[in-house]
């Protein structure tokens, strides 16, 4: 029995490491995508706080018929699209996720039917180009916990954004960039090259 | 004008295709010319922005020196100089815009006129392409003027003050303004799709 839920188990395993490779370049390109926006996001809130500590009745722009209404308006206006945008990559970024997050229980609950049949030597077991199953299963729930931690973070940073609280956007690009977490994408990467030979066999 | 806006060019080459004659030509030859203009019109915003920047950040290194206790080299002076001609001749252009969207508002006014003295009072039964009558081209026509006319005052003015100014909230609302147009209302870009909607330019 346990003699072929493993090579079940291995094939399922490649298919999932080769989908975390795809899915790693999209969510890369992604987020690199949304860095742009960020930057935007920042300069409107800056010019949104220069309009306020001037006083425009003070200036030579006094002449013009609600200036600041309209320039009020056109900042939350030029807001809400880069907003919008952001959005849209979240969504990009959420559907990435998703596959990722599928694969693994995929994977998990394959392991779990089968468990009682599988010996300890036989998931434990590793060569020079195979690890063994159970690293497998966990290098892949590591890296399905680090995208979904990634995504609830950046997603709960922008609901909380607000186009009249102006200290939240002028700050959002900092936080933005410190949710980058370099370290848990080499790992992934990292665990990509340990089953490289793996996901070439068969 | 934000939104792409070029997904359909207006050629004087199609303006051939059709067999229109007399007010529905005249008056779908000035939508694409309204068209036209507005990109025109956004393309020189754009690149009298990249000016107004420069003089700006030129201003602001000056009046850094200033504090520094360093005397101020005369060739800033001479970049802020050009960078300001530059700026003046961009607005120069604009100007030249605003004078043929001018000539739009009277030309669909006298589309109006002659047709008040061709059809009475009332203007004409039919409509002439889909359900706009003349009246309401002649006042989208003013209306995109009107926003258009406001947004060169503003740019000249900005023009006047942004290298006289040195605290840097203000230059920034100078910058910011000219950025963002506030005059021209997005509600301007929609009126422009209404005239290229009803004349034909974009199917329904």
């Amino acid at each position: 029995m346990s003699k072929l839920a493993i090579p079940s188990l291995h094939q399922a395993l490649r298919k999932s490491f080769t989908n975390l490779e795809s899915n790693q370049k999209v969510w890369k390109s992604v987020l690199a995508e949304c860095s742009p926006l960020m930057v935007s996001l920042g300069n409107l809130a800056e010019q949104s706080r220069a309009l306020s500590n001037v006083q425009i009745s003070n200036t030579p722009l006094r002449d013009f018929p609600d200036l600041e209404d309209r320039l009020r308006f056109k900042l939350s206006h030029a807001t809400d699209v880069v907003l919008g945008k952001l959005n849209e990559k979240m969504s990009s970024l959420q559907s990435v996720k998703d596959s990722i997050s599928n694969q693994a229980s995929g994977v998990l609950q394959l392991y779990e039917q089968n468990a009682d049949s599988l010996d300890m030597a036989a998931v434990t077991e590793r060569s020079a180009t195979t690890p063994s199953v159970v690293d497998m299963l966990e290098w892949l729930q590591d890296a399905e916990r680090h995208y979904r931690q990634q995504l609830l973070r950046r997603k709960y940073l922008l609901q909380m954004l607000r186009a009249d609280d102006l200290s939240s956007l002028e700050s959002a690009p900092h936080r933005w960039k410190s949710l980058d977490s370099p370290d848990a994408e080499d790992r992934i990467t990292d665990t990509l090259c340990k089953v490289s030979f793996f996901m070439e066999s068969q | 004008m934000e939104g792409p806006a070029d997904d359909v060019t207006v050629r004087s080459a199609n303006r051939k295709c059709s067999a229109l004659t007399g007010s529905a030509r005249k008056t779908k030859d000035n939508a694409a010319d309204w068209h036209n203009l507005m990109i025109k019109w956004d393309k020189l915003s754009e690149e009298g922005f990249n000016m107004a920047a420069n003089i700006a950040n030129l201003r602001r290194t000056q009046s850094d020196q200033l504090q520094a206790g360093t005397p101020p080299p005369g060739a800033g002076a001479a970049e802020l100089q050009h960078e300001c001609s530059g700026l003046q001749d961009v607005i120069d252009k604009m100007a030249a815009v605003l004078t043929k969207m001018k000539r739009l508002v009277t030309s669909q006014r006298g589309v109006r006129e002659l047709e008040e003295f061709q059809f009475g009072g009332e203007g004409r039964k039919v409509p002439l392409f889909h359900s706009w009558t003349t009246k309401q081209f002649e006042d989208s026509s003013c209306v995109l003027l009107e926003a258009f006319g406001q947004e060169l005052r503003l740019k000249q003015a900005i023009l006047q003050e942004l290298a006289h100014t040195t605290t840097s909230d203000l230059c920034m609302v100078y910058l910011t303004c000219w950025l963002h147009q506030p005059f021209i209302p997005p509600q301007a870009r929609l009126t422009l799709e209404a005239l290229l909607l009803e004349t034909g330019h974009r199917l329904l």
